[in-house]
């Protein structure tokens, strides 16, 4: 059964139609990927489910409740999860504090989860750095690792790949991986045709807000219609 | 008790002992200047809760003293209830203002509630200027006369001494650092799952209780009000001046500027009384340019000290 459902949702900003009519269905326990030249609407569909912007039409559907006309935040309380493309710490908390404002339940609890989660990504000594100081590769794990802190059935991430050093990303993919296994959700979008082709089991296609392909990798790409969307006739 | 807590700790103990047996020692001007300071303290602190922590600027938080003010005023001088219970009621009406004025405002975004909050002093000055049957309009409205300056003297500094403990409960929590995120981002805060508006609200009624009470002290200790003298602009911009030069968004930094600014400006006041506006103008312009995180955010991020400073 599908844990959310995208149908024909629809957004433009002015005369430009970013995301126009676009319909997926996400299984729990996989990972998809969405990808798709520059301003295909990407980003634009995930701020479409996780309710950062208003639909022009269509409908998006979590565990078959309709979250479009939530607040972000009870979207993401109800399990959606999601980084941002430009990175989205805050700067003045520590790296320890960004991990503890999305917690709830004994603060001791938390504390000790976070820095377990600081450590798993290699930043425990840097725990009470203020974010802020840390470096661009950091903040990217600092914010990935805080998705997590909310224990999400759904995880979106924009362009996870992006600035962290080829070692650390093996872990992060390793623990994406683990994340499925666990049996949540993740969709990404990821411009590192090697880590989608690599970990995603099935990807959608977008260009000029259209969906124009959905299937396994292998298959995405010998797509003629996805092989002209990133390099023209 | 680690040693340097302990040190903290014992030096407070003391400064609060010497505050306490200063009406008997001190000279009448000292205890009202005193006084004074304590309701700066509270004021600069209420005002840090909203636009310290989650960076949402109040322009008009003087409203919630006048309204305290006329609110112990009213029930003091025409309904003859004991003044110390009047004050906790004009902080009550202060609160509950700010429910009101909250749910609209503060789903403005920065500037847009600025300008609201300035909007909501000028038609509350209006206003009370416009009731005069209840308000005593223009005239203003004159308290029973009473010796009560000591009395006020110790309230305002519990007064002073709740807002800052109470910041500090605020700064060390998850839901302090919940506003501080609205502060950074409000944007990722919400896709985060921290619900941003009802954060705001809670922050905006803790910051409007202070300023409620203050006024009905202050209309108790003065005896008579009038709305020039409760809603005054310079009071908010005076609020704001303290909160900026000490430390915005930290829990000492609303102290230091309530101390650091009221004596500076006595001395000044005193020697040079034209010069005296030209100061918090020229301190606005100097702290933005020189140290725009204030005294103690610049120590703080220079000496790495704890976000309890």
């Amino acid at each position: 059964m599908a844990i959310l459902t995208v149908e024909n949702v629809r957004k433009s900003f002015g005369g430009v139609n970013a995301v126009n009519g676009v319909s997926l269905a996400l299984e729990s326990g996989r990972i998809y990927g969405l990808i798709g030249p520059n301003g295909s609407g990407k980003t634009t569909l995930f701020n479409c489910i996780t309710g950062l912007e208003r639909l022009d039409g269509g409908r998006v559907t979590l565990r078959q409740e309709r979250i479009d006309r939530l607040k972000p935040s009870a979207i993401a309380r109800r399990g959606v999860g999601r980084t941002f493309q430009v990175i989205r710490v805050f700067p003045e908390l520590t790296a320890l504090e960004n991990l503890l404002v999305v917690t709830r339940g004994p603060r001791a609890e938390a504390e000790r989860r976070g820095r377990e989660m600081l450590r798993f990504v290699k930043l425990e000594p840097l725990a009470d750095e203020y974010a802020g100081n840390l470096s661009y590769g950091q903040q990217k794990l600092v914010e990935f690792v805080r998705v997590l802190m909310t224990d999400p059935a759904l995880i979106l991430l924009d362009e996870p790949a992006a600035g962290v050093n080829r070692t650390l990303l093996n872990d992060l993919l390793a623990a994406v991986a683990r994340l499925r296994d666990e049996g949540r959700t993740i969709l990404l979008v990821e411009h590192d045709m090697k880590v989608v082709m690599g970990l995603c089991e099935t990807v959608f296609v977008l260009d000029h807000g259209d969906k124009i392909a959905e299937g396994p990798p292998g298959v995405i790409q010998a797509d003629e219609r996805v092989i002209e969307a990133y390099f023209g006739r | 008790m680690s040693g340097r807590r302990a040190l903290v700790a014992a030096a407070l103990a003391v400064v609060a002992l010497a505050l306490v047996a200063y009406p008997a020692i001190g000279t009448g001007y000292g205890v009202r200047a005193t006084l004074q300071v304590f309701m700066w303290i509270a004021l600069a602190g209420s005002w840090n809760l909203i636009s310290g922590l989650t960076g949402y600027v109040s322009f008009g938080h003087v409203a919630f003293f006048g309204v305290g003010a006329y609110t112990g005023a009213i029930l003091v001088a025409t309904a003859g209830w004991p003044w110390p219970l009047a004050a906790l009621a004009g902080g009550l009406a202060a609160i509950v203002l700010a429910v009101l004025i909250g749910y609209p405002c503060l789903r403005l975004k920065g500037p847009y509630f600025a300008i609201a909050m300035l909007g909501l002093n000028e038609v509350l000055r209006a206003l009370v200027s416009y009731f005069e049957g209840l308000t005593g309009g223009g005239n203003g409205l004159s308290l029973p006369t009473a010796d009560t300056t000591r009395s006020v003297y110790y309230l305002m500094g519990l007064l002073a001494m709740a807002v800052t403990a109470g910041t500090y409960l605020i700064v060390t929590s998850r839901f302090g650092l919940r506003l501080m995120t609205i502060r950074e981002d409000e944007v990722a805060a919400e896709a985060m799952g921290i619900d941003a508006f009802h954060h705001k609200l809670a922050a905006f009624l803790l910051s409007a209780a202070g300023p409620g009470i203050a006024g009905a002290l202050m209309a108790r200790d003065q005896g008579y009000i009038e709305p020039i003298s409760v809603f005054p602009l310079a009071i908010t911009v005076t609020m704001i001046v303290m909160v900026l030069f000490g430390g915005k968004g930290t829990v000492w930094g609303p102290v230091v500027g309530a101390v650091a600014l009221f004596v500076i400006q006595e001395l000044v006041w005193a020697r040079y009384p034209y010069v005296h506006p030209l100061l918090f103008g020229a301190i606005i312009v100097a702290v933005v340019l020189l140290m725009p995180r204030g005294v103690l955010g610049l120590l703080q991020t220079r000496y790495r000290l704890p976000r309890t400073i």
